[in-house]
């Protein structure tokens, strides 16, 4: 028996109403997403980051070292931590299998040994946080 | 997955990247986008170079969409056997050979949620190997050196990009659905009204 050709096919209708919610859904992200980028900072110099916000769990020391310009070993020792174990180790990787049960350890104390050690920026390139840096507090090893 | 996946990018660098997007092409869900905007920001850092990268890169994806095309290609026979009959596989086989090459195209880089699907269809509907490299190929290109490259300009704000893009491409899919879904309703009214005269 050949299908009904008057009847409605509902899988174009399914089709056509998933089309419309994925454009509203979507649309209206892709509209915040946008919105939020362009009041964003401004991307950072060619070479040296300064905004330690922009540091982030997934990150290794090796990669934040050579981004912010200081030495891994300055940092290996504010963790107390052995580079040769740990060079390819995120924070969080870090953070979970040596200081278990301090949560975000790792990750604020490197932000606060990298404001401690991180060389001076050059007068005429701003800082890229877009916000002055705090006085920078003594690294806790 | 991602931030382990970003992990070991920065430790193992173009040539990983590189399996991860053959893995992807191959169908093998991964971040694929958020990977290659995030490698352009990696290459501002002066953390990978971006010759080495994109090369890697491309070639490994195009071998991952040509892997999905013959696995495509060699369940032809079984997909036959239960569908061969049927109108609309007929209309569907007519429909890719007609608009594959664009499918092929703007699913490597912009509706990236059904690139595997038309690497399976292209290749059960034998679409020409031929034709699918090189849009295949002229797509990755510019999904890797357009989203690389917007990861390299917006360097630190790469995952903002990576954001925007992500969903622009669900807007994307939703047009499409939704083109679809409208011309075939019209298709069905117009033969409705022939049927009624």
């Amino acid at each position: 028996m050949s299908p009904d050709k008057t009847k409605p096919n509902y899988l174009f209708i399914a089709l056509s109403i998933l089309g419309a919610l994925f454009m509203l859904f979507f649309g209206l992200r892709a509209f915040r997403a946008f919105k939020k980028f362009d009041g964003h900072r401004p991307p950072f110099p060619e070479h040296l980051q300064t905004d330690v916000n922009d540091i982030e769990d997934w990150m290794t020391i090796p990669f934040i070292s050579h981004n912010y310009g200081v030495p891994p070993d300055v940092l290996f020792e504010a963790l107390n931590i052995s580079q040769k174990e740990n060079h390819k180790k995120s924070l969080k990787q870090i953070n979970d299998e040596t200081f278990a049960g301090q949560d975000g350890y790792v990750l604020e104390t490197v932000r606060q040994t990298i404001l401690a050690h991180q060389p001076p920026a050059p007068l005429d390139s701003p800082n890229d946080a877009g916000a002055p840096l705090e006085t920078p507090p003594p690294a806790t090893p | 997955m991602s931030d382990y996946l970003l992990t070991q990018v920065i430790n193992y660098g173009a040539p990983l990247l590189g399996v991860i997007l053959m893995l992807g092409g191959i169908g093998i869900p991964v971040p694929g986008t958020l990977l290659v905007i995030a490698a352009g920001a990696f290459v501002r850092q002066g953390y990978l170079t971006w010759h080495t990268t994109a090369l890697i890169s491309i070639l490994l994806v195009v071998l991952g969409d040509n892997i999905s095309y013959s696995i495509g290609y060699l369940a032809r026979e079984k997909i036959l056997l239960r569908f061969s009959h049927t109108q609309r596989w007929i209309e569907s086989e007519k429909f890719f050979q007609k608009w594959g090459a664009l499918s092929v195209f703007f699913t490597r880089f912009l509706i990236t949620a059904i690139a595997i699907p038309v690497n399976l269809v292209a290749g059960t509907t034998r679409f020409p190997l031929n034709r699918f490299l090189l849009f295949d190929v002229l797509g990755e290109i510019l999904w890797i050196l357009g989203y690389g490259g917007l990861g390299y300009i917006f360097g630190s704000q790469w995952e903002l990009v990576n954001d925007f893009i992500s969903n622009f491409g669900g807007f994307a899919l939703g047009i499409v659905l939704l083109v679809i879904g409208l011309r075939q309703a019209q298709a069905w009214q117009l033969k409705k009204q022939r049927l009624s005269n």
